[in-house]
């Protein structure tokens, strides 16, 4: 029962740990063979399901069905360093909606005053 | 002027069907904010495993990064993740 697109999802996450890995190789001058950048991804690929069944097992004790910002920041709860930087990625977000949203209400308020002064 | 870095990162729809894959119940789904900082955890992982395998390498004076020098720094990568 598991998509076909099982292969093509691997094949996707080893393209970006290979773009990954050949960057880091290069800033620190000494590239990663073909065998440890396809193990990298490998591990990267399997780690996804221990995350995705913990991320599942969050949102049910919360009873939701929809993992939430919350159900990530448990998941990064183990490494203090990690947690920040979701933390702080979280932050990032949340200013980006903020500031949509208040670009959008301006937007409506300009547009309002128009039709106003044409009467 | 320096140009500055492409980020390379991995991308949201892909981390959405990977996560989504491995999900138990049809109803579990992943909110879009959520998705994104799943990328960015991702890419923590992998610059993690990556950096610290070059380190191994580094101490083993070994001037390329084998796949004995990942499954060295492995155990204690899963351990702090």
């Amino acid at each position: 029962l598991q998509a076909a697109g099982g292969k093509e999802l691997k094949a996707a996450v080893h393209y970006t740990v290979g773009r990954l890995c050949q960057k880091i190789g290069e800033d620190h001058r000494r590239p990663f063979s073909r065998q440890a950048i396809a193990a990298i991804a490998e591990t990267t690929f399997r780690q996804c399901d221990i995350f995705a069944k913990d991320l599942e097992a969050f949102a049910r004790h919360a009873k939701r069905s929809t993992v939430s910002v919350d159900d990530v920041k448990l998941v990064a709860r183990r490494s203090t360093a990690l947690s920040i930087h979701i933390q702080n990625k979280s932050d990032e977000l949340t200013q980006e909606h903020m500031s949509l949203k208040k670009k959008t209400t301006a937007k409506r308020k300009n547009t309002e005053t128009e039709e106003e002064s044409r009467e | 002027m320096a140009e500055k870095d492409v980020e390379i990162s991995f991308k949201k729809d892909t981390v959405s069907k990977l996560l989504s894959s491995f999900f138990k119940e049809d109803k579990t789904k992943l909110s879009g904010d959520a998705t994104l900082l799943m990328v960015e955890m991702l890419k923590v992982f992998v610059q993690e495993a990556a950096v610290r395998s070059q380190k191994q390498a580094e101490s083993e004076d070994c001037d390329q990064v084998d796949i004995e020098h990942f499954e060295k720094i492995l155990p204690q990568l899963l351990l702090d993740f």
